[in-house]
């Protein structure tokens, strides 16, 4: 069966329209604070976007009824690296960095909502400029909730096999009737949660220029700051509490909110992956606050808890903003931050990482095994929500969790050609990989990743939209079962 | 069914027994030596462990019915405890190592065949020395009894697939004896050490440094003689011996069967046997080029030599150390981290996941994209020609999920010692793997870095963790090990 080319041109050209008109904003902010260079830069980009995304959309063409599965793939990866490729565009025109590599490594870090920047020096740049590398954040989130329920549904095209390409599997079944109906109220909450945290920080004393751009790195899970050192910046309690539990509910997974909604609390109670989730972030903090105390980093338990929380919770949320420099805590705090990377927040959130659902499967599968050698014929099925989790799923969650752990390797071993030491190489890929930000060594929060060659920015940026996109989307374009599926 | 204590004690008097009687080769050498101390706790030791034995044997008596899958367990992980605990005793009676937890750290790092040590001068007595090769040697062979008696016929994932792929031969045309096999096995292990220290007696290192590094290089132990390792002998030849032994200790012992008899086309058709040599070949190459490039090395030769050391010592868990990997540039390094979660073949002295298991991985891996493109299709794990039974395949899956979960909360209480990530981080994989030796602070195989006693202890522990594969230890600590009648039947 051929590719469905016709669907993957009228996708790419909505998106060059979607694209075009989310510049409209930095465009406006240019136009306030009167930033010629940045306005043109923006207007040479919006006005091709838009042309090219009409026609691409409106240009004749026979429309095949079939859409395969691997008409998804495509459709998802080319559009994402076509994002990145576009909006790397205004970051070179406007002079912000010069080599479109690094823009474009920006770009991916922005709408794979990672927070990872090459930029050593992010206050010299124009406020437009820096409002359309957060904004990046908000539409690289609202993207990946609902690119796949939302958006390709009103093509004509059945959106089920994309939410199956994008999301884990055990946690999204059908709530509604049709699936944009989810998908509509995803939105819905992420524009509630993002109009209620920008009011919070501004009651903080934000101006609502820094609320908004804060706001956007939060609820999409990123982590860009307009300032270098990040939320340390406003050195304030209650901007740090404010964002942390934006942060913790960004995490969470949309569809158990909505659950909740129709439910009530107790959704929440019967949640596995929520539980996980929680117990993860508690624990963590737990050991991190313990941690920064015991080895007399602040004085007194409080302070020390509201650095540990902030620094858990970001980490772990793969948000990545930070209100302290974590590389100068003892070895143990790092140690555990170090392990949050290779959680992430809830399946169908903003988050990246291996998610809280696939841990807690991998984990059941652990303890069925004990109890299979000690007593061989006990019958114990895989449990997940008090449903049976059936053996091709939790397989497939296997591979998931493995393929994740090799690319974390593989890319190591690459990044580490640029000869820095093992921890900033496997921290940085352990990073872009789970769209955190940070990492440790020389790339910790108060530092950027400006460090690499040319060669290693293109495979992290690359691991970022791999990352983003639950690996098996884009690496399954690598392999030759791919394009000649029957061959 | 309750487990069955007397048998228990008598297979714990038996290994007890075998352990005083090898302290005695320690004891002659401490009396050809002239060093009265250790040859006094040597021979102190020896007794009490004879004794226990016979007290042992005393009390109990040989099993009448065979034993259960938990008490196997329970003898394999009691055993290695208890022969550690002895196997401490003449390190600290004869006052060598002051400190008793050092003095267990030296003893469980010997018998898990690691290697490592926490002490920091290197003038031992020359018996304690041949004692730490011997805890090295038994460890080794005591291993491959475990996996290939005990293993297969309770099943461990990894080597339940290995046992599929390469089952053992039957002698009998009907069911092959354990303890014929053991017999074989024994044979070829003691065939392999002689043959090592012979060959590494022709060099120019006396006749004490062959023994010990014969010994240490056959139980993929990697026991480090001298400061700065192999380089110290400056000799080609020696580091191809230990190479070449450290290889054939790290690959399947069953295939040697095959071997005697005759059987060359599945040596050649198997899959672990070859996917281990590839990645020797093609890390060293890569390592190599990379060295060269680097200019540490003056000649190409002298770089690739270097590399394929190295890579081979860790991939074969021995933690043999050449030059200093500590200077090597970042690729390198990284390449050889990863090596670390590799290890050698199952049914080997080696440690660590194994390379079946990565076969596994990577089979898993490749069917998921299959099930992603074909969500109908029927595709099994194949090995060889074989399919692998799916309980095979999740049973693997849940063996590397637990190592990497072992590793990194390892990694988190070693990290309480507030060394640097990359010392905490190398350190505990090679303690988990076997090998012995890392990067940082660690590289020399030394961890006297971790001070505090409490951790000493706890590095004892996740030695014999990932040298017992997992699950042994692990199982300890399940509720319905002890009691059957708490298994959850819901």
């Amino acid at each position: 069966m051929d590719l469905n080319l016709r669907a993957l041109t009228k996708v790419a050209g909505l998106l060059l329209v979607v694209l075009g008109g989310s510049m409209m904003l930095p465009l406006i902010v240019g136009l306030l604070y009167h930033e010629p260079e940045s306005v043109r830069a923006f207007i040479v980009v919006i006005v091709p976007c838009l042309l090219a995304g009409g026609v691409l959309i409106l240009i004749p063409g026979r429309q095949k009824s079939r859409f395969s599965i691997r008409d998804g793939y495509l459709i998802v990866t080319v559009s994402w690296a076509l994002a990145s490729l576009i909006g790397a565009i205004p970051f070179v025109l406007s002079g912000a960095i010069p080599s479109y590599v690094d823009a474009v490594f920006e770009t991916c870090s922005g709408l794979s909502t990672t927070g990872a920047s090459i930029l050593p020096d992010i206050e010299s740049l124009s406020k437009s400029i820096l409002f359309w590398r957060s904004f990046t954040h908000w539409i690289g989130g609202m993207g990946i909730l609902i690119l796949a329920v939302a958006l390709l549904p009103t093509l004509g095209i059945g959106g089920q096999f994309l939410a199956k390409a994008e999301s884990p599997g055990p946690s999204l079944s059908k709530v509604t009737p049709k699936i944009s109906d989810t998908a509509k109220m995803f939105y819905l909450l992420y524009c509630v949660y993002t109009v209620l945290e920008v009011i919070l920080l501004m009651f903080g004393g934000m101006n609502l220029y820094d609320a908004l751009i804060h706001t956007f790195g939060t609820v999409g899970t990123g982590g860009f700051s307009n300032y270098n050192n990040s939320i340390a910046h406003f050195d304030s309690a209650y901007i740090d509490g404010v964002i942390t539990i934006f942060m913790f509910l960004s995490g969470g997974s949309y569809f158990l909110y909505f659950l909740v909604f129709r439910r009530g609390v107790k959704a929440f109670i019967q949640d596995g992956e929520f539980k996980t989730y929680l117990l993860i972030v508690a624990m963590a903090t737990l050991l991190v606050t313990l941690g920064l105390w015991g080895f007399g980093i602040y004085p007194s338990p409080l302070s020390a808890f509201r650095y540990g929380v902030f620094s858990v919770v970001s980490i772990v949320t793969t948000t990545g903003f930070a209100n302290s420099d974590f590389v100068l805590w003892p070895t143990f705090c790092q140690m555990v931050l170090f392990l949050l990377f290779f959680v992430g927040g809830c399946s169908s959130s903003t988050a990246g990482g291996i998610k809280p659902i696939r841990l807690l499967v991998m984990g059941k599968l652990i303890k069925r095994t004990v109890g299979l050698k000690l007593h061989p014929n006990a019958v114990n099925p895989l449990k997940v929500n008090n449903r049976i989790l059936p053996v091709e799923v939790a397989s497939g969650i296997a591979a998931f969790t493995f393929l994740y752990i090799l690319l974390f390797f593989i890319g190591g071993i690459l990044v580490s050609f640029d000869n820095t030491d093992l921890m900033t190489a496997f921290s940085a890929v352990g990073s872009c990989l789970g769209n955190i930000g940070p990492g440790f060594g020389a790339v910790g929060p108060m530092s950027n990743y400006s460090l690499f060659s040319d060669g290693s920015t293109i495979v992290l940026s690359f691991l970022m939209i791999t990352g983003r996109l639950e690996l098996f989307t884009v690496i399954i374009l690598f392999t030759k079962k791919f394009w000649y599926p029957y061959g | 069914m309750p487990l069955n204590f007397r048998a228990i004690l008598h297979a714990l008097g038996f290994i007890v027994g075998i352990n005083g009687i090898a302290m005695i080769p320690s004891f002659i050498c401490a009396l050809y030596f002239h060093e009265t101390k250790p040859a006094f706790s040597f021979c102190l030791c020896a007794v009490g462990s004879l004794l226990l034995a016979f007290l042992s044997f005393h009390f109990s008596h040989q099993p009448k019915k065979s034993l259960s899958v938990r008490d196997g367990y329970l003898i394999v992980s009691a055993s290695w405890i208890l022969c550690s605990l002895i196997g401490a005793l003449p390190y600290w009676l004869s006052g060598t190592v002051p400190q008793l937890i050092n003095a267990v750290f030296e003893s469980v790092s010997g018998y898990t065949t690691t290697g490592a040590t926490v002490l920091t001068e290197w003038d031992f007595p020359n018996s304690i020395i041949l004692w730490r090769a011997t805890t090295n040697w038994l460890g080794g062979m005591a291993i491959l009894m475990f996996i290939i008696s005990v293993l297969p016929l309770f099943g461990t994932g990894g080597h339940r697939v290995a046992y599929a792929e390469a089952p053992w031969p039957s002698y009998t045309r009907t069911s092959p004896r354990i303890s014929d096999l053991s017999k074989t096995l024994f044979t070829l292990y003691i065939g392999l050490t002689v043959a090592a220290v012979l060959l590494l007696s022709f060099s120019s290192m006396g006749w004490f440094d062959a023994l010990i590094n014969g010994l240490g290089s056959v139980s993929t132990a990697g026991l480090l003689l001298h400061p700065g390792g192999v380089e110290y002998y400056g000799s080609f030849y020696v580091e191809m011996v230990i190479s070449v032994f450290t290889i054939l200790s790290s690959i399947n012992f069953v295939l040697y069967l095959y071997l005697i008899q005759g059987n060359l086309k599945d040596i050649k058709n198997n899959v672990e046997l070859r996917v281990f040599l590839s990645i020797i070949l093609v890390v060293s190459l890569f390592v190599g080029l990379d060295l060269s490039n680097s200019g540490l090395y003056d000649s190409l030769s002298m770089a690739f030599r270097h590399a394929f050391f190295q890579v081979v010592s860790i991939v074969t868990t021995s933690g043999y150390i050449i030059g200093n990997p500590q200077l090597w540039p970042g690729f390198a390094k990284a390449l050889l981290f990863c090596l670390f979660f590799i290890g050698g073949c199952s049914a080997s002295t080696s440690g660590s996941i194994k390379v079946i298991r990565i076969v596994v991985l990577f089979k898993l891996i490749s069917r998921g994209f299959v099930k992603r493109l074909h969500p109908h299709a029927i595709s099994a794990i194949r090995m060889g020609k074989k399919n692998i039974p799916s309980p095979m395949v999740s049973s693997v899956v849940a063996f590397i999920c637990l190592y990497g979960a072992t590793y990194l909360c390892s990694a988190v209480v070693l990290s309480l010692q507030n060394l640097d990530f990359e010392t905490t981080l190398s350190a505990t994989a090679a303690l988990l793997s076997n090998t012995g030796c890392g990067f940082g602070d660690v590289a020399y195989g030394n961890f006297g870095e971790f001070t505090n006693p409490l951790l000493k202890g706890f590095m004892c522990i996740v030695m014999l963790i990932g040298r017992l594969e997992l699950f042994s230890i692990f199982f300890l600590f399940v509720p319905s090990f002890w009691n059957t009648d708490r298994i959850n039947l819901k």
